[in-house]
C-alpha cells in the first residue's frame, strides 16, 4: 500500500460577508489601441474578442482557433518581434458572474519583445475538448513556437486542468502523478487540517504519533518518456547534496556522457497560488518571503508593485529609495550565496569560499535585522511603502558595508577568475546560444550570459531605478563561465547602486499616507479615533482592488520575477500566479547538459542558480 | 572511592551508558538534507560565525547511512513525505530528529492541500524548534536540548524509551 499522507480536506472557505454587495465582478475589457494591438487586429480581426490597453499593459483577447498562428505571427512579424514567451498561466472563471456567457477557462500568455522593449498579454478562451459543458478545456500548445512554453503549459495542465493539444510531454509536473484533482480549479478545496488548540500528553494521537503511517515501499522504476533502457539511467535527488534543494533529476547516461535529463519537480510544492487566493492582498506579502527565500526582499517588492499598480497608488520617494537599497542588498546576498554554493558544487570540498561569502552575507542579514528584526523572511516591503523607517544607525552601517564590499569581491575573484581549475570546469560547459535563450524564455543572468542586453531595472524601470547610474553586464560566451562573470559584475553594479541610493536618501514618509491601504503608524492610534478605525478596517477587512488583471515583472537576482493578479473587486485576489524565474531557467538543464559529462550537470545546476521554493511554489 | 582506588593511576571507571552517550552527544552528525527556507539558516549555522563545529556536528553527511541526526528544515509536501520516511528508515539507530521551524513542526502558514501538517505525522521527532525560520542560535539551542536527551539513552534498546517524566524535566511544556 502506498504511503498516504494527504491532509484531510476542508470545504472551500471564503469570507464573502466582508465584501460589499455587487461583487464578484468581471474585469473590464481593454480600451484604446496601440500599434501592436492594431497590427494583430488587422491580421486576425475575426479572432480578436477585444484589444487595447488595460492597467497600462497591452492586452489582446482572442478565441482559441488560431492561437498557434497568432503566436508565430507575434514572433516572426518584423513589426512585432516578440522573441520570448515569458509566462503562461490559466484562469478558472467559474466563480465570476459569467451569466452563461463566456467560457469557464482561459489561458493567459505574456509575450516580450526585447528588441522593441514591448510587453503584450494574450488572453485566450479555451476550446471545449469534449463533453460540451466546457469542463474539459483545451487549447493548442505553443511549445512548437516557443520552446519555453513547455514547462509552464505542463504546470497549467497540472494545477488548472487545461489540456494543451500537441504538447510534446503532457504529464503532470508538480503534483504526484496519482494526484486526484487539479488544485487551482475553483471547486477544488484549499485543503489542510483543523488546527488543534488544545494539547495534552494523554491525547490518543500522541501514542501513535510518528508510527501511524505505513512504511514507504519501493516503487517500481519508472522510465520517463524518450529514455532508453539501452543506456544507464540514474536517479539524482530529491535528496542530493548538489541539487540545491529537493530537485530530482533522472539522468540518462551513455558511459559518462549525458544523453538526456528529465527533471522531476514538485517536491517542495506548497500551494502558494491557491493559498494566495484565500488570503487578503496585504496578507500575501508574508508568503512571498518563503518562495525565493534567498531574495525575500525582491519577492516582497515584486508583489507589492503589482498590487500598487492595480490600486494606482503613489509611493513616497523615501520609501522608493529604501526599497532600492533593500532590493540591491538582497541581490548581493543572493549572488553571494550562489557563488558560495557554486564553488562548493564544482569543487566538491571547497568550503573556503562558502565561509568567505557567508561572512559578507551575514553582514547584510544583520542590516536586514536592524531594519525589520528578521534575517531571512523579512516582509519588510509592504503594500504602500515599507514596514518601518530605517533606524538611525542603519545608514552608517550600510556605508561601512559599501566601503568594504568592492575589496571583498576582488578577493573572491582573485581565487576564481583566473584560476585554471575553475576555468576548466566552467568554460564551454552548459552552453546556451542567444536564440535558444530567447526561445526557452530564460531571464536574468542566464539571458545576459548569452549576450542579450536586457535588464528590467534599466529597460522597464520601476521603483525609481531610472534615477540610478549602473551598467548591465553581459557576456557573449553563453557558458557557465560567462554567467559567472555576469553575476560577479552584477555584485559590483549593485554596490554602485547602493552607493548612489544611500548618498541620496531623501527625508519624508516611509509609507504612503493613504490610510485605506497602509496602516497608520502606531503612535497615531493613541491620539486619533480615525486612525483607529482605519487600522481596524484594514486589519479585519483589508482593502479592495477594483476588478481587472495585471502582470508585472521585476528583475530579481535570478531573473524576471512576475506576478499575475486577477481581481474581482473583493479583498482577496481571485487568481494569483507567480512566474518564478528559477522555474523557467531550470527548463534549460536538459538542453545545456546533453552531451556533457555527468559532473557537468552539477556545474550547470549551480550556474542556473535555482531556489526550489520558487521552482515548485 | 571504591574500585578506582585499587586500580593503577590513569584508569577511570564509568558506566557503558555514559561513555557511549558522551561520544554520541559530542559527535552527532547531521544528515546533509535541506528542504526550504530553514535550510538556509541551517547552512548559516554551519558556517564560521555560528560554527556548529563547537557541538561536534559540523560533519553534514550526504548519506543517511552515516548520519545520526535528521534536521527537517522546512515544509514537507505530500510528494516529499515518502522520501523523508524512506531516508529516515535508512538511517542506522540510534537516530534523532529535529523538526526545525514551524512548518516541519506543525505545517506553519501552509495549511493547504500540498503540505503535511508537521513531519511528526510520518517520523518521530525529538526536538521541535519554533521560528519561521528559527535563528541559528535556536538551532544550536535545540542541539543542546538534544544532548540532554541523548544523555538519557541506555544501551540495549535500539531507540531508547525515555520515561515521559524525564522528558518533562528536560523540556517542560510551557517553559
Amino acid at each position: 500500500m502506498p504511503l498516504d499522507v494527504a491532509p484531510i480536506l476542508r470545504s472551500y472557505e471564503t469570507q464573502r460577508t466582508l465584501n460589499p454587495p455587487g461583487i464578484p465582478a468581471l474585469a473590464p475589457l481593454p480600451t484604446g489601441e496601440t500599434d501592436d494591438t492594431r497590427r494583430l487586429c488587422e491580421r486576425f480581426g475575426e479572432e480578436v474578442v477585444a484589444a487595447g490597453l488595460h492597467n497600462g499593459n497591452q492586452v489582446v483577447h482572442v478565441g482559441p482557433a488560431q492561437l498557434k498562428a497568432i503566436a508565430a505571427f507575434l514572433r516572426d512579424d518584423p513589426q512585432l518581434q516578440y522573441e520570448t514567451l515569458i509566462d503562461v498561466t490559466g484562469l478558472d472563471r467559474s466563480r465570476l458572474p459569467l451569466n452563461g456567457e463566456g467560457v469557464r477557462f482561459q489561458t493567459v500568455y505574456q509575450f516580450r519583445s526585447y528588441a522593441r522593449n514591448q510587453h503584450l498579454t494574450l488572453v485566450v478562451d479555451c476550446a471545449d475538448g469534449g463533453g460540451g459543458d466546457g469542463e474539459q478545456p483545451q487549447v493548442d500548445s505553443l511549445a512548437g513556437v516557443y520552446r519555453g512554453a513547455e514547462w509552464p503549459e505542463r504546470e497549467v495542465y497540472d494545477l488548472m486542468g487545461i489540456r494543451f493539444d500537441g504538447h510534446p510531454d503532457p504529464r503532470r509536473i508538480l503534483m504526484p502523478k496519482s494526484w486526484h484533482n487539479h488544485p487551482l480549479q475553483k471547486q477544488s478545496p484549499l485543503g489542510g487540517e483543523e488546527v488543534p488548540f488544545t494539547f495534552t500528553w494523554d491525547d490518543p494521537e500522541f501514542e501513535t504519533l510518528g508510527t501511524q503511517i505505513l512504511a514507504a515501499e519501493s516503487a517500481a522504476p519508472d522510465l520517463p518518456p524518450g529514455m532508453s533502457r539501452e543506456n544507464m539511467v540514474i536517479n539524482m535527488g530529491p535528496h542530493h547534496p548538489s541539487t540545491h534543494g529537493v530537485l530530482r533529476l533522472v539522468v540518462e547516461l551513455d558511459g559518462e556522457r549525458v544523453v538526456s535529463i528529465d527533471p522531476d519537480l514538485g517536491y517542495l510544492h506548497s500551494g502558494f497560488e491557491k493559498t494566495g487566493e484565500n488570503k487578503r492582498y496585504k496578507d500575501f506579502v508574508y508568503y512571498t518571503d518563503r518562495m525565493d527565500y534567498l531574495s525575500s526582499m525582491s519577492n516582497n517588492l515584486g508583489y507589492c508593485l503589482t498590487v500598487e499598480q492595480m490600486l494606482g497608488l503613489e509611493i513616497p520617494e523615501r520609501a522608493q529609495v529604501i526599497r532600492v537599497i533593500m532590493a540591491e542588498m538582497q541581490r548581493i546576498a543572493s549572488h553571494l550565496f550562489w557563488l558560495a554554493t557554486h564553488v562548493l558544487d564544482v569543487s566538491g570540498t571547497g568550503m573556503s569560499l562558502l565561509m568567505y561569502a557567508t561572512r559578507e552575507r551575514e553582514r547584510i542579514l544583520d542590516l536586514f535585522e536592524m531594519a525589520c528584526g528578521a534575517r531571512l523572511t523579512v516582509s519588510y516591503i509592504r503594500i504602500g511603502g515599507v514596514w518601518q523607517d530605517l533606524p538611525d544607525a542603519f545608514v552608517g552601517e550600510l556605508k561601512d558595508f559599501i566601503r568594504l564590499m568592492p575589496e571583498k569581491i576582488s578577493e573572491y575573484e582573485s581565487m576564481l577568475t583566473d584560476a585554471p581549475l575553475w576555468q576548466e570546469r566552467l568554460t564551454e560547459v552548459g552552453h546556451v546560444s542567444r536564440e535558444d535563450a530567447l526561445s526557452m524564455g530564460l531571464t536574468g543572468p542566464m539571458l545576459r550570459g548569452s549576450g542579450v542586453d536586457w535588464d528590467l531595472r534599466r529597460d522597464r524601470p520601476y521603483t525609481g531605478y531610472e534615477g540610478y547610474e549602473f551598467e548591465v553586464p553581459t557576456s557573449d560566451r553563453g557558458d557557465c563561465y560567462g554567467r559567472y562573470r555576469v553575476r560577479v559584475e552584477e555584485l559590483r553594479q549593485s554596490v554602485r547602486i547602493l552607493e548612489q541610493a544611500v548618498g541620496n536618501l531623501p527625508s519624508g514618509l516611509y509609507k504612503s499616507n493613504n490610510r485605506k491601504v497602509a496602516a497608520p503608524p502606531r503612535a497615531e492610534l493613541d491620539v486619533s479615533m480615525e486612525a483607529l478605525i482605519h487600522h481596524f478596517k484594514l486589519m479585519t477587512e483589508g482593502f479592495h482592488v477594483s476588478p481587472g488583471y495585471l502582470y508585472n515583472g521585476i528583475e530579481s537576482s535570478k531573473g524576471e520575477l512576475g506576478f499575475f493578479v486577477y481581481s474581482d473587486g473583493s479583498a482577496k485576489p481571485y487568481r494569483l500566479h507567480v512566474r518564478g524565474p528559477s522555474f523557467n531557467n531550470l527548463y534549460a538543464i536538459d538542453h545545456i547538459s546533453r552531451g556533457e559529462m555527468l559532473s557537468d550537470v552539477v556545474t550547470n545546476i549551480g550556474s542556473i542558480d535555482i531556489v526550489l521554493g520558487e521552482v515548485d511554489r | 572511592m571504591g574500585l578506582e582506588e585499587k586500580v593503577p593511576e590513569g584508569i577511570m571507571t564509568s558506566t557503558l551508558d555514559s561513555v557511549l552517550n558522551w561520544g554520541r552527544a559530542n559527535s552527532t552528525w547531521p544528515l546533509l538534507f535541506g528542504l526550504a527556507c530553514c535550510a538556509m539558516e541551517m547552512i548559516a549555522t554551519g558556517t564560521a560565525r555560528h560554527d556548529i563545529a563547537r557541538y561536534g556536528s559540523e560533519l553534514f553527511r550526504a548519506s543517511p547511512r552515516q548520519a545520526d541526526l535528521m534536521i527537517v528544515s522546512g515544509r514537507v509536501s505530500n510528494k516529499m513525505a515518502p522520501v523523508i520516511k524512506r531516508i529516515y528508515d535508512q538511517m542506522p539507530a540510534p537516530k534523532w530528529v529535529i523538526a526545525m521551524g514551524i512548518c516541519a513542526s506543525a505545517g506553519g502558514p501552509f495549511n493547504n492541500y500540498a503540505i503535511i501538517q508537521g513531519v511528526d505525522k510520518i517520523i518521530p521527532v525529538d526536538v521541535y524548534v519554533p521560528g519561521c525560520p528559527p535563528r541559528p542560535e535556536s538551532l544550536l539551542y535545540a542541539l543542546d536540548k538534544l544532548r540532554a536527551k541523548q544523555a538519557l539513552e541506555t544501551v540495549g534498546t535500539a531507540r531508547a524509551v525515555v520515561e515521559r517524566t524525564a522528558v518533562d524535566e528536560i523540556m517542560p511544556l510551557g517553559a
